[in-house]
């Protein structure tokens, strides 16, 4: 008999691990729920987040629902938005999974009946959940998902999605273009996520900028999501001599190529894009990572972010991250198109935004009206030095 | 030549992870004839505690390595008795056995989340990330470590099966179980010492893993590769788990390093089905009917 509770109890703390686990729950709702169940009507707004606070990049997740936590408190200290109304966030996990992503824009527009809908920071999520935005007519406002199709597919603009940071062939382009131009390389090679749109959106793009420009990629090598060892590859590449390693991948196996192609004698600096920077990467492969450059967002020690950076850091005593900046971002220019429109209407707000031009803390960002994308935006190369991104210099390319 | 030579030491040094990986699963199969998915998630926590003995409590990195081998070794003992001995007492059919152990293995990683943390950890340097130069091939020290403590965990393994009563009473119930209790071997402590053993190797490779890799709540998801080692040398024999494991090792790296990194899984899993199509027992594994 007691064998059997045991057992029972056991089956049933195994049950509610996986539903507390398992289940996207809430992570967050600040302000009170007075306005009701209708979003338009009452003194609350209520705008969704949705983004990774699982897995490899809640990190950055985390990062960004943290940041708008922190703008919308001090909105709403301010006297909140359209003269009174506050700001109330929405935040659900997407695990980094497009599929989760879809489900999670179904429950913000259909039962938090949320005016907007902020991030997520992937590609990879943000490009499946247009035709749920386009249903319940809700815009959504990317943080850092960098992919073309994000904003545009098939040569259309996707008429609820927008987003506040340039795109993968921008950054690609630039990438080799500062490579080439500035750097003077001539050899690269290129290891990059043959599952992952972003990592395979920068490569296609560095590598035709790269050879167009008249340099040579030397080898151009794939791994898979959740590999960790990458020696095979490191191993061909250095029997290929590259003057320089581009790795379009995100900061976790950024960190064990790096460690890993030191252990095999490649001594060719880095290249990367914006999945690069993060704490995570100097702890896990500071020495390996050295003279690193990258194509990022924002210079962290331009004056303008400084007063964000130490705003975050006294409210949750943790170093501001990439997608903290740009979700800052997000939320200015969501604030203008709800100013601007007049109202907490969503469709209101989709037209304001089309005609936004607002300054964030990673520079002008003006939407272009067929792309959805900021237009023009430079990119700031930066060089790690230390456990420093030292800022080199702004840097735009041509596309076309 | 060069190139050769490394590849294969990759090889050998991925191979070698896997073997410790995959000899947990060939124990207790060979005894209880089920696959013990549950044991990818006893190595994910093998990593955790390792991380946890080396920063929070502070131990020296022998006895934390230790410690957490001795940990998993005891949580492979409480999972056995929570998760099977149950189903065991009830002779329930095998398919039961195998979902348990699919359970056990998403509830492991899912505590973990809900506890720890979904984000990856980072082991503190233990061993000099320098390699070591032969000629033009380099060797990675913590890859030697890994290469050394795999052969000689796997030796002592070899050696107490061979050599010792209990060991001889493993054989004897990896025979034939019922038998084997007739004739006055108490197979239920031979069980417990199976997933002592199992445990203990979960451990010891997972704080490898996490030391070479980083420590993340997902770890299980590469341990299936050491089940699918496992089979590929044959399910319940020890030297085919280790021989799988190696070939599986070298048969990745030769391919993502000749042919193409895209390749890597296709070719080494069609290579998979082809030996079990030809020889279903796997290279070296023992003739049964029923394997699940």
């Amino acid at each position: 008999m007691f064998k059997k509770t045991l057992a029972l109890l056991l089956v049933s703390l195994m049950i509610v691990t996986l539903a507390l686990s398992g289940c996207s729950k809430p992570a967050t709702e600040t302000g009170s729920q007075a306005g009701g169940a209708d979003a338009s009507a009452g003194d609350v707004i209520k705008v969704g987040w949705m983004g990774s606070l699982t897995g490899d990049q809640a990190v950055w997740g985390q990062c960004e629902l943290d940041t708008i936590k922190m703008l919308f408190e001090e909105i709403n200290a301010k006297g909140g938005v359209l003269g009174g109304k506050k700001l109330e966030v929405i935040g659900y996990d997407t695990k980094g999974d497009p599929q989760e992503a879809v489900n999670v824009a179904k429950r913000l527009t259909g039962q938090d009946k949320v005016v907007a809908i902020l991030g997520p920071n992937a590609s990879g999520s943000a490009i499946p959940i247009a035709p749920v935005l386009e249903e319940a007519k809700v815009p959504d406002i990317a943080t850092v998902a960098t992919n073309p199709k994000v904003t545009v597919l098939d040569g259309k603009v996707k008429p609820y999605n927008f987003r506040v940071c340039f795109i993968d062939p921008y950054q690609g382009a630039v990438a080799a273009g500062y490579g080439y131009d500035v750097l003077g390389f001539r050899k690269a090679a290129i290891l990059y996520d043959v599952a992952d749109d972003y990592s395979q959106g920068l490569t296609e793009f560095f590598e035709e900028f790269f050879t167009t420009k008249g340099g040579t990629i030397v080898a151009k090598e794939a791994f898979k999501f959740g590999d960790v060892d990458f020696r095979p590859q490191l191993s061909k590449i250095k029997d290929a001599n590259p003057e320089v390693l581009f790795l379009p991948v995100f900061f976790k196996e950024a960190a064990l190529i790096a460690n890993q192609a030191r252990e095999l004698g490649i001594t060719a600096p880095l290249m990367g894009g914006d999945g690069l920077p993060s704490e995570q990467l100097f702890t896990m492969a500071k020495d390996a990572v050295q003279g690193t450059y990258i194509v990022n967002h924002v210079d962290y020690d331009d004056p303008e972010v400084q007063d964000l950076k130490s705003r975050y850091k006294n409210k949750y005593g943790k170093e501001l991250e990439l997608n903290g900046y740009l979700a800052h971002d997000a939320v200015v220019l969501l604030v203008d198109a709800i100013e601007r429109a007049g109202s907490a209407d969503s469709v209101k707000i989709t037209e304001a935004l089309e005609t936004a031009d607002v300054k964030g803390v990673t520079g002008r960002i003006k939407i272009g009206k067929d792309t959805h994308n900021p237009e023009g935006k430079e990119a700031a190369i930066v060089k790690i030095e230390g456990d420093k991104y030292v800022f080199q210099q702004k840097y735009s390319a041509k596309l076309d | 030549m060069s190139q050769l030579l490394q590849q294969l030491i990759n090889g050998l040094s991925i191979g070698s992870v896997y073997a410790l990986m995959a000899v947990g699963y060939s124990l207790v199969y060979s005894i209880m004839n089920f696959s013990n998915f549950a044991h990818g998630g006893v190595i994910m926590l093998g990593a955790y505690f390792g991380y946890y003995y080396l920063t929070s409590v502070g131990l020296p990195f022998p006895i934390a390595f230790i410690a957490s081998a001795l940990t998993t070794c005891v949580l492979a003992v409480i999972i056995e008795r929570g998760a099977y001995k149950p189903l065991r007492e009830r002779k329930a059919p095998f398919l039961y056995f195998i979902i348990s152990a699919m359970g056990t293995s998403i509830f492991l990683e899912n505590i973990v989340i809900a506890t720890i943390g979904p984000t990856f950890r980072t082991y503190p340097e233990v061993l000099s990330r320098t390699p070591i130069q032969l000629g033009s091939v380099s060797i990675g020290r913590l890859d030697l470590a890994m290469f050394i403590i795999s052969a000689i965990c796997l030796a002592l393994l070899v050696f107490f099966i061979d050599h010792t009563k209990m060991g001889k009473a493993i054989q004897a119930t990896a025979y034939n179980i019922k038998a084997s209790a007739l004739m006055g071997i108490n197979t239920d402590l031979v069980i417990i010492v199976v997933f002592a053993l199992g445990g203990f190797f979960a451990g010891i490779a997972g704080v490898l893993f996490g030391m070479k890799y980083t420590v993340y709540p997902q770890i299980g998801v590469i341990t299936n590769k050491s089940f699918i080692a496992a089979v590929f040398g044959g399910l319940g024999s020890l030297p085919g788990a280790v021989i799988g494991s190696i070939l599986l090792g070298v048969i990745e790296t030769i391919t993502s390093g000749y042919l193409s990194s895209q390749y890597r899984d296709l070719i080494a899993f069609v290579l998979l089905i082809a030996v079990l199509v030809f020889r279903p027992r796997g290279l070296m594994g023992k003739v049964t009917e029923d394997k699940a």
